[in-house]
């Protein structure tokens, strides 16, 4: 089916409706999924998903229904259904679509051997990381591993003009494990890798990497409370850092003064070396999209330049209630109206190795798992430290167990002592290694 | 449709199951005056699932022409296939409970109103919230599940099944200019429109939002350490649920949850009767059939304190050597079948409420799950609450507010000494995640037990 000519059709017909603007935005997921659990091969699955949503406008009203029934008269009667909606719905005046954008189309993002990966090379693929995983050492336990691969597609066509279509492949391994030896049994450890093109997972590495993990984290030891240094690993950072600041410049949060940021728009909000940046073109990218939800091509977005919170992330709504543009940020599927995600989110400004960052520690510890709750309004966290490290005089001393972390996100900001300049991609995140200082450990 | 699909049934060469799931769900969202969300969507879909040497395979598609179908079929066994060769302990057998026949229809589709009564209804409530004195916002959240099901398999399942979910929450925020503070109360029921008000009407969830964030607001910080507790019924719910309920799926206790190898032995206190079941009429968590064609039986999770029965699915079950009760649950077509809980509660005893709180001298009254929370398979938890008040001499007295409970679900269970004649089903919008969704229910009556209260919470807003 060309889903380009069903959209299209879709809008010619509204445009019959007395409507003032509809929108069809359509996509599919053919996916492959195979899993491990204790150790042994779960169910391999394949999935083919196809949908379609549409939204329509009628004076400063809007509607939205979907389906995966994927034909003409299930078109029309989504298109009917979403024009009811809006008929009973009050009207706002930010309730627009935006103007057609000029795209430029990201490179780089489909792996083009696709169509030769069957299910077959999925399951082997999973299992050369399993395999090196278990054969590292006998006393790696895995939980779970997942490999994953999907090609997506999507499709805009609406009635300002705007007609696009992408593709994107992702092939992804997750894993969580831990070791045994005897009654000595370590905490969780995680591992996650993800790329456009299959050929740039190193499965092998990343699997060795993680086993050596959970051994070092045997025989861990409580240590005694004091303030010092934390050293957070790029995972600690997406659930202790990454996260709130993608919360605090999300616009919904700004226009429904949930966001600790909103005033701050110019202002100091960590130290002059840090950098947030939002980047949707970076060739091989799996947050790149050369268009957004509505359609409207991204920026690159300095979210935070040199310290000072510069721009929010916003769509078409929120852009229009606070009196601004869209920024590109439209994110979600065909099932939902359109809400605000990141693209390719990165955090900048680091130009130390782990090593060196280390080394230049007086007293702390290594934070390689958080697992506690984080509230990304007040931007309180407190947890318990997951296979963390304790290090004194520049040298990593124990493993350590029972520790918990407490404080504030938006204060930690400006405790930044030290980055990495090297980065983990994490889902669409791109992070490096933080080191915070004055910080209170709680030991036992 | 289920003539075509018993025709691709037939046709496989294995052991098949062949489930259709059409949804319509239905979502309102309306924040500080404005409708934020009013959308309708149809997910609709077969999947299908195959035993092939061993090891399952699964495939999905939304394409229902018989072509389609087929090649599901073919690729469901294909994984299977590809999946068995690596695959070390291979399924020798599945368990057979009762196979569904026939139709399972619990939904009286003329029980509703219009979309546009419902979201004039809310943004009047929304609208009560905010004329409220010290309340900066409100929101109402609505979502309605429409769900249609056919389920065939090579065991003879037969089944059609229809269900109407709806579930609504209804928040206040509160902000009096040095604290803010959040109320929240929430309904779930599988039934009608008249069924979602049939315990508070919109408008008392509306009273009893703006009463907790106000309460709250004027509430103090309270110290921590080992205290007497009541829990309500939605608590006892999160408990009986998140803490006990994860650690008895069988899934989890193959990988060595705390209650491996326990059956038969003494897990609380003899006051404590935990079940799951599916039948229980009106409940968001009720699943008449569940997704691999069992009919629901109730499962005696503890009886007076013993533990007797894990949670199953038809794989686990043949494991064990027990008969699946109705206990596998997919979310939606995409969803291969797991091990899920349907309406988890424990059951009600003899003490009136008066009587539990008159008997403590020093200890809270807890009600409700606030912000935050989590449970781990050694069954030890952490639950934010949303309401909390001091009992003194035997009288409930101030408000304390931030208040976390923590401790190991078992132990907390082998303390109740007083459980109340007043069994509720309270988890209200109550959904759980364990890599797909699924709408559940638990409850439980009061119970009176000790938990390790934390204290002094800032922070406690969502």
């Amino acid at each position: 089916m060309d889903e380009m000519k069903f959209a299209n059709k879709i809008v010619e017909k509204a445009k019959k409706m007395n409507l003032d603007d509809v929108e069809v935005y359509y996509n599919s997921s053919k996916n492959l999924d195979v899993v491990w659990e204790k150790g042994d091969l779960q169910i391999p699955k394949t999935d083919l998903y196809q949908g379609f949503g549409i939204r329509v406008f009628k004076n400063g009203s809007t509607g939205f229904s979907s389906s995966n029934i994927i034909d003409e008269k299930e078109g029309e009667r989504v298109l009917k259904r979403a024009a009811e909606i809006a008929s009973i719905t009050p009207s706002e005046e930010s309730n627009i679509l935006p103007e057609k954008s000029e795209i430029e189309y990201v490179e780089d993002i489909v792996d083009e051997r696709n169509d030769d990966i069957k299910l077959v090379q999925a399951v082997e693929k999973g299992k050369e990381f399993v395999e090196n995983f278990l054969n590292y050492d006998k006393r790696v336990k895995l939980d779970t591993a997942n490999f994953n691969t999907r090609l997506n597609k999507r499709v805009i066509v609406n009635s300002k003009g705007t007609k696009a279509s992408e593709e994107k492949t992702v092939f992804e391994n997750m894993a969580m494990a831990f070791a045994r030896d005897g009654e000595n049994v370590s905490s969780f450890d995680l591992s996650f890798q993800i790329a456009c093109k299959l050929a740039d997972l190193s499965l092998k590495e990343e699997a060795e990497d993680l086993a050596k993990k959970v051994v070092n984290s045997l025989d861990a030891e409580g240590v005694e409370s004091f303030e010092g240094s934390i050293i957070l690993t790029p995972f600690s950072v997406l659930s202790i850092i990454a996260s709130p600041i993608s919360f605090a410049v999300n616009g919904e949060n700004v226009i429904n003064d949930m966001s600790p940021w909103a005033d701050k728009i110019g202002d100091k909000v960590a130290i002059p070396e840090l950098s947030v940046v939002d980047d949707a073109h970076i060739a091989g990218g799996v947050g790149s999209r050369s268009f957004d939800r509505e359609g409207v091509a991204p920026k690159k977005l300095d979210i935070i330049k040199n310290g000072k919170l510069n721009s929010f992330i916003h769509n078409t709504y929120t852009a229009h209630k606070m009196d601004t543009e869209s920024t590109g940020h439209a994110g979600g599927g065909a099932q939902s109206k359109p809400g605000i995600s990141p693209s390719n989110f990165i955090i900048n400004g680091g130009d130390k190795s782990l090593d060196e960052i280390i080394a230049d520690t007086d007293k702390g510890i290594l934070v390689n798992r958080f697992s506690g709750n984080t509230d990304p309004i007040s931007g309180d966290f407190s947890g318990v430290v997951k296979g963390g490290k304790y290090i004194e005089n520049g040298e990593i001393v124990k493993s350590i167990k029972g520790v918990m972390i407490a404080g504030n996100v938006y204060e930690l900001l400006n405790q930044i002592s030290a980055m990495t300049e090297k980065k983990q991609f994490i889902q669409n995140y791109r992070l490096p290694h933080i080191r915070f200082e004055d910080v209170s450990i709680t030991g036992e | 449709m289920i003539t075509k699909l018993k025709n691709i049934l037939n046709k496989s060469e294995y052991w098949t199951e062949i489930r259709y799931h059409h949804r319509q769900k239905t979502s309102i969202e309306v924040k500080n005056g404005e409708v934020n969300r009013v959308e309708d969507s149809t997910l609709a879909g077969v999947g299908i699932r195959c035993l092939v040497d061993g090891c399952w395979g699964f495939a999905a598609t939304a394409d229902m022409s018989e072509k389609a179908l087929e090649k599901a079929v073919k690729e469901a066994t294909t994984a299977a296939k590809v999946g068995s060769s690596l695959r070390k302990n291979k399924i020798e057998r599945i368990a057979e409970g009762e196979m569904a026949q026939g139709d399972y229809v619990y939904t009286d589709e003329n029980d509703d109103v219009e979309l546009k009564e419902k979201i004039n209804l809310f943004l009047e409530a929304e609208e009560f919230i905010r004329a409220k004195n010290d309340i900066i916002s409100g929101v109402v959240n609505y979502s309605k599940y429409n769900d249609k099901k056919i389920i065939l398999n090579s065991n003879g399942a037969e089944a059609t099944i229809k269900d109407i979910k709806h579930d609504i929450g209804v928040i206040s925020i509160g902000n009096n200019g040095s604290s803010q503070e959040i109320g929240s109360v929430s309904a779930g029921v599988t039934g009608g429109w008249s069924d979602l008000f049939a315990d508070k009407s919109l408008m008392d969830m509306v009273e009893e939002s703006v009463n907790i964030a106000r309460t709250k607001l004027n509430a103090e910080y309270t110290t921590g350490g080992e205290s007497t507790v009541i829990l309500d019924p939605m608590l006892v719910g999160v408990l009986a649920h998140e803490a006990i309920g994860h650690t008895v799926e069988a899934d989890f206790v193959m990988s060595g949850s705390i209650v491996q190898d326990k059956i038969g032995e003494k897990v609380a206190s003899e006051k404590i009767t935990m079940i799951d079941d599916g039948n229980v009429e009106k409940t968001a968590g009720m699943t008449l059939v569940d997704d691999e064609g069992t009919v629901a039986q109730k499962t005696t999770i503890i009886e007076n304190g013993i533990l007797k029965e894990y949670l199953h699915n038809r794989e686990s079950a043949a494991e064990f050597a027990v008969i699946p009760k109705g206990n596998a649950r997919a979310f939606t077509y995409r969803d291969e079948p797991l091990v899920r809980m349907t309406n988890t509660y424990i059951e009600e005893g003899e003490s009136s409420f008066d009587e539990m709180v008159s008997e403590i001298d020093n200890g809270y009254y807890l009600k409700g799950l606030g912000q935050g929370g989590q449970a781990d398979a050694n069954a030890e938890f952490m639950f934010g609450v949303q309401e909390a008040y001091k009992i003194e001499d035997g009288k409930i007295t101030d408000p304390v507010k931030g208040i976390t409970i923590s401790g190991q679900a078992f132990e907390v269970l082998n303390s109740v000494d007083a459980v109340g004649d007043d069994l509720k089903f309270a988890l209200g919008r109550g959904y759980c995640g364990k890599g797909q969704m699924a709408k559940v229910d638990a409850g439980g009556p009061h119970l009176r037990c000790k938990v390790k209260i934390g204290g002094q919470q800032e922070g406690d807003v969502q």
